[in-house]
């Protein structure tokens, strides 16, 4: 007789289960644990919200108290994804609304958002705590507005690189004089000026507020000024860092940083002057993240402030750095787990070259705890790649972006294969990868074969054929999300590798060779999948031989989706019927 | 290395199986460095390199680059916006060819006609105007944003 666990016991145990990915196998194994399982569900994550219906996600999770959702795929951050393709809020805010109405968090990433939206989001949910939007557009500030005004338990309100319709800084005013809960504000992305008296006035009456990114717009006397009512910050995004050079400006700055004791992340810092990074000398040693990204500091400036930062874990720089600034990370920041060095000069043409290989390899030897990179710069040598794997085989995200494409190993003028072959093999936990310069269909080989725990994979302008798309879509066993732009094929190795592409999330393709008739069998063949062709000039007729502009393509159980635009063609559209409406309620 | 991204250019059906070798196919091969975009001598990439939208403006804007102006045209009725570069355009008549284009409607500039979509736009100060009332240049130091107004129905 089989013993069967009770379900209080279970339930207990499940308490203590908070990983999704472990509470997916919970479910799995049989249907009293995912009854179980399913009714103790408290953070739900849907990594496409065309792969589920918001009505199905209700109904299965009835105790969600927190809502991740993904829309548009990851190349809509580099604008290869027209407007209006989707990804829309509404119909789950509504179907949260009508079925959940105890969530207390919602966290959306590249999706549309409306002001009506938000308006919901503040009507709907008593007990709202928690609003987290990241790369999202389609609404304005009187979204935010609402927000801020209707729901008195807020305590996280971030706006992170987002599209908003500014209408001025009002929207800050609308936190009534009661709201004394928020622990995070980030209106960073925001242009307009708020009123600073609004701001300090919120501030002064939020102990509990940790974490604030201001907008450019707030100047270093404001920002003086909201340091001094809230020294207590472990997070902070600055305004604009440049104004006019005043001597008492400098000190009172260098004063307000010193009293933030506990701050330990710093962003924003735009325009930094380079004689007003002193003031922050006294935060140094504390902190464990920096993102100068949108700070233009040039290299002697930039160790002077990173050679006082020992405890970094992260760090965001432009290519300024160079490859001594790198040096000099790699001597001092020996905390670091994550770097991104973006380029200043995003040119194809650009001839300056600020960092090359060097100064990656340099952070690879010094740095014993690097796990992810992602790193710009204008070309690269395969002995530099097969150092770095060998230095650093602890990598579990590694992004290289060589901006030339096609650009080969410049001193040997052979592809990049063999280092990427050494990366693959040599960094056995590498979840993600990005890569790029000369790469012939070896090279995908030797990913496919070896890169087994590796779950997102991006590629552009490389391989030779269709052998390249088989070589990762037959090997990599781990793979969910694959990201493929200006690749040189692939009708064969799509339609030989249906089947995969329902053990993955999505795969993308722009600017390649899929065939409409290619696209057409494959959604014939896999009901599974919406197949998507996305074309943002769809011509009048489309032989079968003629290579479409984008496909998408992804696992769902939700069907085929309702609020295509006229752009985007899947095989449930009937063209006889004319041009599918925009569907935005 | 010079490519471009048309079907006849590349020789063989895009159902052939046959495999270019490593050394035909930069010749063969048929990659676009330039996407259908609304103006063909445009240099920038908007797509590449791989960084964010934040990202690119703010670099632009610190060069002071005045080679493009993307503003958000709107349907009236249709919350989403598309973007545009009006620096892609030689003028009023370009932009409204390439709006019926993209809206797959008759656009008119000009006195507001009960009959058409007029297009109008919001200027530095934010007020509503027509669009062709002023030069081309100076339309675009003061446009901020335009929007497409529907056909009055009875």
């Amino acid at each position: 007789m089989a013993l069967r666990l009770p379900s209080k016991v279970l339930k207990h145990i499940l308490s203590f289960i908070d990983s999704n990915e472990d509470r997916n196998s919970v479910s799995l194994v049989c249907k009293s644990w995912f009854e179980t399982e399913r009714k103790t569900r408290k953070r739900v994550f849907v990594g496409n919200c065309y792969a589920v219906t918001p009505a199905a996600v209700a109904r299965r999770f009835p105790e969600m108290r927190s809502l991740t959702l993904k829309g548009k795929p990851h190349f809509a951050d580099y604008n290869l994804v027209p407007d209006g393709w989707g990804g829309y809020a509404c119909p789950w805010i509504e179907a949260m609304a009508a079925k959940s109405p105890s969530l207390e968090e919602i966290r959306l990433k590249r999706m549309v958002v409306t002001d009506e939206c938000l308006e919901r989001i503040a009507a709907s949910f008593k007990d709202f705590k928690v609003l987290v939007l990241t790369s999202c557009e389609g609404f304005s500030t009187d979204g935010i507005a609402a927000i801020a005004s209707t729901c008195r338990n807020l305590r996280v309100l971030e706006l992170r690189e987002c599209i908003v319709e500014d209408l001025g800084g009002d929207w800050l005013s609308y936190f009534p004089e009661t709201s004394t809960s928020l622990v995070s504000l980030d209106f960073s992305c925001l242009d307009s000026e708020v009123k600073i008296s609004d701001l300090e006035r919120l501030v002064s009456r939020s102990p509990n507020l940790k974490s604030l990114k201001l907008n450019p717009a707030v100047t270093l006397d404001g920002l003086v000024s909201i340091l001094r009512r809230a020294p207590q910050l472990t997070e902070l995004g600055t305004g604009s860092f440049a104004a006019e050079l005043k001597p008492e400006a400098f000190t009172k700055l260098s004063k307000a940083f010193s009293n933030c004791k506990q701050l330990q992340s710093l962003s924003g810092l735009w325009d930094v002057l380079p004689e007003y990074l002193p003031a922050l000398y006294s935060v140094c040693p504390g902190l464990t993240s920096l993102n100068l990204s949108y700070a233009t500091v040039r290299m002697p400036d930039l160790v002077e402030l990173l050679r006082r930062c020992s405890k970094l874990q992260k760090l965001w720089v432009m290519d300024l750095i160079e490859d001594k600034g790198l040096e000099a990370v790699a001597s001092y920041c020996k905390e670091l787990r994550e770097l991104r060095v973006f380029p200043s000069e995003p040119d194809l043409d650009a001839t300056n070259i600020p960092v090359t290989e060097q100064g990656l390899v340099y952070v690879s030897k010094g740095c014993r705890k690097l796990e992810s990179v992602l790193y710009f710069c204008v070309q690269f040598t395969n002995a530099a790649l097969i150092t770095i794997a060998r230095k650093r085989p602890n990598l579990k995200c590694f992004r290289l972006c060589v901006i030339e494409p096609f650009a080969p190993d410049y001193k040997t003028n052979e592809p990049l294969d063999k280092g990427f072959k050494a990366i693959a093999e040599g960094c056995k936990d590498l979840r993600r990868l990005s890569v790029s310069g000369l790469l012939s269909d070896k090279a995908f080989k030797y990913i496919g074969k070896h890169a087994k725990k590796v779950r997102m994979l991006s590629i552009a302008f490389a391989g030779d054929s269709d052998l390249m798309l088989h070589h990762l879509l037959s090997g990599c066993q781990s793979l969910k999300k694959l990201e493929i732009r200006d690749c040189p094929f692939g009708d064969t190795a799509l339609l030989e590798n249906a089947a995969k592409l329902e053990t993955m999330r999505s795969l993308w393709m722009s600017s390649c060779f899929v065939s409409f008739g290619a696209c057409k069998l494959l959604s014939q063949k896999m009901p599974r999948l919406n197949v998507e062709v996305i074309d943002e000039h769809p011509p009048k007729t489309r032989p079968e031989s003629s290579p479409v502009e984008r496909i998408y393509i992804y696992r769902t159980v939700a069907g085929p989706r309702m609020d295509t635009p006229e752009f985007v063609w899947t095989l449930h559209k009937n063209p006889e019927i004319g041009v599918s409406k925009l569907a935005i309620k | 290395m010079e490519f471009s991204n048309s079907c006849s250019s590349f020789s063989s059906s895009s159902v052939d199986s046959t495999k270019p070798s490593p050394s035909e196919s930069s010749v063969n091969l048929s990659l676009s460095l330039t996407f259908p975009s609304t103006s063909p001598q445009r240099e920038a990439r908007q797509d590449w390199p791989p960084i964010k939208s934040r990202l690119r403006d703010t670099l632009k804007g610190r060069r002071g680059d005045d080679t493009s102006l993307f503003v958000k045209v709107y349907m009236e009725g249709v919350p989403i916006g598309r973007k545009l570069d009006l620096c892609a355009f030689s003028g009023y008549e370009s932009l409204l060819e390439n709006l019926y284009h993209m809206f797959d409607t008759l656009i008119i500039c000009g006195k507001r006609d009960r009959k058409h979509h007029v297009l109008t736009y919001e200027d530095k100060d934010g007020d509503w105007m027509m669009v062709g009332d002023i030069p081309w240049d100076m339309f675009l130091e003061t446009v901020r944003r335009l929007k497409i107004t529907r056909p009055e129905r009875y």
